[in-house]
């Protein structure tokens, strides 16, 4: 595992899918980090990137309820594996260790 | 459509070029998006156009690697991360067992080069003069006609590239659609004399149409120039360099000899022929020096040069045909109404006596009907083509078998794997990985082994292939696809068979030591089959090529120098002839000096003659009284020529086949009329010699006479002067110098007849070196094979041998036990591949030859005993050593 390398689009994505549950499909995701990032990302990088995921085993996918918003197409809903979620905590954990290296502000 | 819905072309798209699995959650998150779009407040209309406009960029923002290419390419077939255990495997493996990685790299490198070198073969026949810009609309004429001399109900024509003479200017005058047209005559050859360099060489007679129509490159000169006179010459750079060395051959006059000298100037150099055209000239004239060139331009019944034409782009070739049968009617319908009436035998009326075919010049070199020098037959490809693929079979069986066999010693590795959670067809790409390992190994080998053998396969093919002439990008795929293929071929049995292993019992060790693949003793006898095919095959070639060149031919063909007298259909000729013999005999170690119109393998004349209303033909030879002596031909009847009656220059001498054809009962008091004479009754016969091969083995001895008379049957062009065996060298010195001191202005070319005789059986040679070649490889590689299979056999059987021995068997005991499967799987095989070898050996290689060998048992028996001895000494080596191997030492362990 520790090998394994995840770009920062990837952990963004990777962390919206946590986040949303079981609403995580591609137009959710896309949304969301509009909302609570203030950025705006491209439908299709985020689809490539959960596919990316998909295939390190990080995400599973299965097919979701249509709606009519959609044209009564279904949506593929996105479930953070066990090892998306270590990878996710490794991450956290490794900047937190780095984190406190950084020689904090001292008032003498 | 409604205004608020997504553009049609654009989900369009997105469904043609994304991957079905996707393709529902990436359209609807697509929809969803646009719906979004459409909430946001403003003007409809604009709202509406934007965020149609943001669908369509969406869409073509998905057309992106990660989604059109997800799994299109099936990479997730083969797990990415196990491929690094797998080359380490393999490559451990190939280290740990190096006789079995080297007999099946062996293999297989060799069956590789051999298919390498076969599409080279057939990629240079298929690029036979592809290289002219004109090439489409070139067209080589040729004529079918209805042979009346010699009927054959199974194919009544007779096709030829031959063409009248005149043909050519008719063609370019009264046909719109011949743009260009050139005759061709590429069968000459002539005395070239520069200075005090005076040699032999080849002539080939063109139009000056020529030049404009082939790409054939000048490298100086003007293409439009030249052949405007009659005394223009072009050469190739070689002949320059042979003539002028460096100076500029340009403007130079130098004088040619073919049946008379006459002076050219050299007006242009050309770039010579590559090895893949059609035409290989050195020296072009202008047709009309060709001999007797008045005489044919206006006969319509002579044919004598081929003829090319170029059409107009586009031209119909139905009408073309069409127009070329007007020009048989208006040039030639008198002659054949005339030839229709004289034949022999009924001709039907719908029957055409004469037509004119064409063949386009990119096909010529194929067309092996119809007679060229440079012709091949594509039968030879196959044929080529079978001989790779018949090596390449029996190398894979080697890669089968050995791995099958060797396969005890991974049955733990596919266990473990398989326990630590390996799906089957893991382990078959494992097998296969390391199966295509070996063959990329062998690709390498095999492609050295290309380079060192090109230059001898050149040589047995008559070819100039250069490796880096070959359009490199395919040659490169074709070998690495040929590769993976015998990787995929070759690896595929043993994959599927060792990953069928059963864990449980693998690891509990239950399974017998014996080998269990029952496939392999079928792929074994196929192997000995294959072989025993190429043995009897070449056994069979090489008897039949011993007997055709040690064959008694009926005269001496020993010790016989031919040197042609260089003077030409002449009357001269025989002059040089007397003056030479004159000379010649003065010296002890010449015996004779003889002449003859055309000497073995050089040529021959026939003629045809009609007797009692029945169409005759028999071979004529002129010659004079020292012919028969010098060549030792046997009379059976009568006398020789006798040089002091004056009337033998009418008379004849025949052969037993003419006596045969005629039904004479007492020849001596025959006559034959063979010049068709209304008066007389033809030429006294004076004598009968022996059946002798005067043509070569192919064809039976058929009716024959030889001759005096010089206006009948032809001058004496050919010397043939026999010498003593003591001292060749130092006579063919003299005569040189004989030569040189009489006619200093004369080349001196000669050959021994025993030579020119076997020149006749080049190319069956050159098949029989290929055959026993690729025998040599296959046994070879057939025999590395079974020394790998006894091997482990006998390592199999060390246990059993060792009990053998204590309980008191004999040294041979062991030797004929271990041995006594290989002895039966080979008589098996020997036995399927017999008749086989028989059929396919008479139907293409002795069909060719009238004087044949019988094929008797002892041919099979020849070649059954010479491969169970090889046999029997491949597996011999680890018998001895297993059955020499001290008991206590292999039973101590148990």
């Amino acid at each position: 595992m520790n090998k394994e390398y995840l770009g920062e689009f990837e952990e963004l994505v990777l962390t919206m899918v946590g986040i949303l549950q079981e609403e995580a499909y591609g137009n959710a995701i896309v949304n969301e980090i509009k909302q609570r990032t203030r950025r705006e990302v491209n439908l299709s990088g985020v689809h490539v990137t959960l596919y990316r995921l998909e295939d390190k085993g990080l995400v599973k996918s299965s097919m979701g309820g249509a709606t009519s918003a959609r044209g009564g197409r279904r949506k593929r809903i996105f479930q953070v594996t066990n090892a998306g979620m270590a990878m996710l905590r490794a991450m956290k954990e490794s900047r937190m260790d780095l984190w406190k290296l950084i020689p904090q502000l001292k008032f003498s | 459509m409604r205004p608020s819905a997504p553009p049609d072309f654009a989900l369009r798209f997105l469904a043609w070029f994304c991957p079905s699995a996707l393709y529902e959650g990436v359209e609807g998150d697509l929809l969803e998006a646009f719906h979004e779009d459409l909430k946001a407040a403003g003007d409809t209309r604009k709202v509406v156009r934007r965020a149609r406009w943001r669908f369509v960029w969406n869409v073509f923002k998905f057309f992106r690697p990660g989604v059109v290419l997800r799994n299109r390419f099936t990479i997730k077939l083969f797990n990415t991360i196990m491929i690094g255990n797998y080359f380490k495997v393999a490559s451990r493996n190939i280290q740990k067992q190096k006789l079995y990685s080297f007999i099946n790299s062996f293999g297989l490198s060799i069956g590789i080069a051999f298919c390498i070198l076969i599409y080279l073969y057939i990629e240079d026949e298929k690029s036979f003069d592809q290289f002219h810009a004109n090439k489409e609309n070139i067209f080589r004429i040729e004529e079918k006609q209805f042979d009346t001399w010699q009927h054959n109900t199974k194919s009544p024509y007779q096709q030829s590239a031959w063409l009248q003479t005149g043909l050519m200017k008719v063609l370019k005058s009264d046909l719109a659609e011949v743009e260009y047209a050139t005759r061709y005559s590429p069968d000459a050859t002539g005395i070239f004399r520069y200075q005090d360099k005076v040699f032999t060489e080849k002539i080939t007679y063109a139009d000056a149409d020529f030049f404009k129509m082939f790409s054939f490159r000048l490298l100086s000169g003007n293409a439009d120039k030249l052949f405007q006179n009659k005394s223009d010459a072009v050469i190739t750079a070689a002949v320059a360099r042979k003539y002028f060395g460096d100076d500029d051959p340009i403007g130079r006059t130098v004088t040619i000899d073919n049946e008379g000298e006459k002076s050219f100037t050299i007006v242009a150099l050309i770039e010579a022929p590559p090895a893949n055209s059609s035409f290989d000239f050195q020296i072009l004239l202008p047709q009309e020096n060709r001999p007797y060139y008045e005489k044919h331009v206006d006969n319509w019944g002579n044919f004598n040069t081929p003829t090319f034409v170029q059409l107009a782009p586009h031209t119909n070739l139905d009408g073309f045909r069409g127009n070329l049968g007007k020009l048989v009617e208006k040039y030639m319908g008198d002659r054949l109404e005339k030839w229709r009436k004289r034949a022999t035998v009924p001709i039907p009326r719908d029957v055409k006596m004469f037509e004119f075919e064409f063949t386009r010049l990119t096909d010529m070199h194929l067309k092996k009907e119809i007679g060229w020098h440079k012709v091949s037959d594509p039968q030879y490809s196959l044929i080529l083509g079978a001989i790779a693929i018949l090596i390449m079979t029996i190398a894979c069986i080697n890669y089968i078998s050995l791995a099958l066999t060797t396969s005890t010693g991974r049955r733990t590795e596919v266990g473990i794997r398989k326990v630590v959670g390996a799906q089957k067809n893991q382990l078959v790409y494992q097998f296969g990985f390391e199966s295509i390992l070996l063959a990329l190994i062998s690709m390498v080998a095999g492609l050295g082994l290309v380079l060192l053998s090109l230059p001898v396969f050149n040589e047995f093919t008559e070819k100039g292939i250069r490796l880096l002439d070959a359009d490199l990008i395919s040659l490169f795929g074709v070998i690495l696809g040929i590769t993976l293929l015998v990787g995929l071929i070759a690896g595929s049995y043993p994959a599927l068979f060792l990953s069928g292993f059963r864990p449980v019992e693998v690891l509990k060790g239950r399974f017998s030591s014996r080998l269990q693949a029952g496939f392999a003793k079928p792929l074994v006898v196929l192997q000995f089959a294959l072989s025993s095919f190429l043995i009897i095959s070449s056994v069979i070639m090489y008897r039949q090529m011993r007997f055709v060149t040690t064959k008694d031919l009926g005269y001496n063909q020993n010790q016989i120098l031919v040197i042609p007298t260089q003077k030409g259909w002449t009357e001269e000729s025989n002059r040089t002839l007397a003056q030479f013999r004159t000379r010649a005999t003065q010296e002890a170690d010449i015996i004779s000096v003889a002449g003859t119109s055309s000497s073995f393998n050089q040529g021959w004349s026939r003629y045809g003659y009609k007797i009692d209303g029945e169409q005759k033909s028999a071979y004529v030879y002129a010659v004079d009284p020292q012919y028969i002596p010098t060549l030792d031909i046997k009379l059976v009847l009568g006398r020789n020529f006798d040089p002091s009656i004056a009337s033998d220059s009418s008379v004849l001498i025949v052969n037993e086949a003419l006596v045969r054809d005629m039904k004479w009962e007492d020849p001596l008091n025959e006559y034959l009329n063979w010049q068709e004479d209304s008066l007389g009754k033809g030429s006294r016969i004076i004598g009968v010699v022996k059946d002798y091969n005067f043509r070569s083995l192919e064809s039976a001895v058929d009716p024959m006479f030889l001759s005096m008379n010089k206006e009948a049957a032809g001058y004496l062009i050919s010397m043939l002067v026999k010498i003593s065996p003591e001292n060749i060298p130092g006579t063919m010195e003299k005569i040189s110098k004989i030569w040189k001191e009489l006619y200093p202005d004369r080349p001196y070319d000669y050959a021994f007849l025993d030579d020119d005789i076997a020149k006749q059986y080049k190319s069956y040679q050159r098949w029989m070196s290929i055959m026993g070649l690729s025998t040599a490889f296959a046994v070879l590689i057939s025999c590395l094979g079974l020394f790998g299979l006894s091997g482990i056999n006998a390592v199999n059987r060390t246990k059993e041998i060792g009990i053998r021995k204590v309980m008191g068997a004999e040294l041979s005991n062991i030797f004929i036990l271990l041995n006594k499967q290989f002895v039966g799987l080979s008589l098996i095989a020997f036995v399927i591949a017999a008749p086989l070898s028989w059929y396919v050996i008479t139907t293409l290689f002795l069909k060719d030859f009238y004087a044949k060998i019988t094929i008797g048992w002892e041919l099979f028996a020849v070649s059954v005993l010479l491969g169970l001895l090889l046999a029997l000494l491949t597996v011999s080596y680890h018998a001895i050593k297993v059955a020499l191997s001290n008991p206590a030492e292999t039973l101590k362990y148990e």
